[in-house]
């Protein structure tokens, strides 16, 4: 066995692939797939875990207050753990799996991270007022011929082509 | 005649219908327990085939977790009682018929040896913090001159490592007795149908040295050493499933009360947390790495490491949790 790292998959082909996760998603769980939900699954839990009386008295984490409204019940949580380990097999795959922050040689590490966190930051608020992340929203959106997906998916990626030119030096 | 009404005594909302007795702390501190049996074990048993250097993580620098393991979990104990001051009475008596008699005289005399064995390499600890953590190298250092200080304590510590064979097989046969324990203290909750399986005790025993497998594996630095407890640890993942298939074969083939409490984990509120975070995260996609990386394919063992402790540590979760739920009374 060597131990070249090998390339990443052709992006068509990879992208083809992610429509299939999605038609198999709705068959097998009739649910759509999505990465945000599962983090709002978790914060909404702990959110109900040590501030009950304020989870109570909030009209949007009310509705997770009760057992049946778990994370542990969730199937985007499970669905972000799938993903989890299909990273790490498709990294162990290819040899490429080590602790490292990727980042332009222009910048540093700690600049990565700094922008990756404010970059998540605003993705998660903005998802929320969207209902939705690129995979909620815009893939299973787009996959039901919602017209909301196409708006989401047309949204995402027209406002990241607009911004590019601005924080393309913290990238390339 | 309405009998039941007076002799159930069902009037207690902590205990009936469904436990709400034990908390966090409980599967916390049985997973530390666990997690230090197997550390004490691995010391102790490769110090006495004589592979001290050929170990060396295992024999010389993991041990020294075990007893933090150890305090922190009976802290959490401590925590969860309801009458703290009253621990010691534990002490004032033997019941060979209890195994929490059994667990506070274990951890009583396992304590003070597995606070002994780190003491007796930490040269050996010194050199491995060294560039790792400053704050530790000071702390050992300190501790090696204050031995060094007093001769009396010098010449105990001579005295142990002449007799640390003697140390090596009583934390032997200590270590496998408390890893037993972690599972025995909840198979004796007769009235808990998915704890009164015999099965328990070997398979948290099993859990706990695991783990502690996982851990030495992580820490370790020698290539061979890795591989060893690489090994060591599909074995006893394999023997961890095994055990585990056969708890649901004799929970399902009991009596309505165990085949109920399977239920749990066959379609009811804990299926998907145990069967997707305890077996497949934690114990079936750690092994595939492993197995992955002893046949040439690169992979940081703190994955694998990573996902056997906390698949470990949720397996305790999952099994206080859903034990408590686990009930004969059908109304």
């Amino acid at each position: 066995m060597s131990y070249t790292q090998q390339k990443y998959m052709n992006p068509y082909v990879a992208g083809v692939l992610l429509g299939l996760v999605i038609t198999a998603s709705f068959v097998i769980t009739g649910q759509g797939t999505g990465a945000s939900g599962a983090f709002k699954d978790i914060i909404a839990a702990a959110v109900v875990k040590f501030t009950p009386e304020f989870a109570e008295s909030s009209a949007f984490f009310s509705r997770y207050v009760g057992a049946e409204h778990s994370p542990a019940k969730a199937w985007l949580v499970f669905e972000i753990l799938g993903v989890i380990v299909g990273a790490i097999l498709s990294g162990a795959l290819a040899n490429r799996i080590t602790l490292k922050v990727e980042h332009s040689p222009k910048i540093t590490s700690k600049t990565r991270i700094i922008m990756a966190i404010a970059g998540g930051s605003l993705f998660g608020l903005g998802s929320q007022l969207g209902r939705g992340c690129t995979s909620g929203a815009g893939l299973s959106g787009m996959a039901v011929m919602s017209a909301s997906g196409f708006i989401a998916i047309g949204a995402i990626f027209g406002i990241g082509y607009a911004f590019a030119w601005v924080f393309k030096k913290y990238w390339v | 005649m309405k009998e039941r009404l007076f002799t159930s005594g069902r009037n207690m909302l902590d205990i009936d219908p469904v436990l709400h007795a034990w908390h966090w702390e409980i599967p916390a501190y049985l997973f530390l327990g666990g997690l230090a049996a197997g550390l004490v074990f691995f010391a102790s048993f490769y110090y006495l085939r004589g592979k001290e250097d050929q170990m060396s993580t295992a024999v010389k620098i993991a041990p020294f977790i075990a007893p933090i393991a150890i305090v922190v979990g009976l802290i959490f104990l401590l925590l969860d009682l309801k009458h703290k001051l009253y621990f010691w009475q534990l002490y004032t008596t033997i019941r060979l018929d209890s195994p929490m008699s059994w667990g506070a005289w274990t951890l009583g005399v396992i304590m003070p040896l597995s606070v002994i064995w780190p003491l007796l390499y930490l040269d050996d600890l010194k050199k491995y913090f060294w560039n790792k953590n400053i704050v530790i190298y000071e702390i050992i250092d300190w501790l090696e001159r204050l031995i060094n200080d007093f001769d009396i304590v010098k010449s105990i510590m001579s005295w142990l490592k002449e007799n640390q064979k003697a140390i090596a097989w009583a934390n032997i046969i200590l270590s496998v007795i408390l890893g037993v324990y972690t599972g025995i203290l909840l198979s004796a909750f007769n009235a808990r149908p998915l704890w009164n399986t015999a099965i328990l005790g070997p398979l948290f025993l099993t859990s706990g040295i695991s783990t502690a497998a996982a851990t030495i594996m992580w820490m370790a630095s020698d290539h061979y050493e890795r591989i060893r407890f690489s090994r060591i640890d599909l074995w006893l993942i394999a023997v961890e499933l095994f055990l585990i298939t056969h708890m649901f074969m004799g929970l399902t083939a009991g009596t309505q009360a165990s085949a109920e409490a399977a239920e749990l984990f066959m379609g009811g509120p804990y299926t998907a947390i145990f069967w997707i975070g305890v077996v497949a995260m934690g114990l079936l996609l750690p092994a595939t790495l492993e197995i992955m990386e002893l046949i040439g394919y690169k992979v940081p063992i703190a994955i694998p490491a990573f996902l056997i402790i906390v698949g470990g540590a949720l397996f305790r979760f999952v099994m206080v949790d859903a034990g408590q739920l686990s009930k004969y009374f059908f109304q």
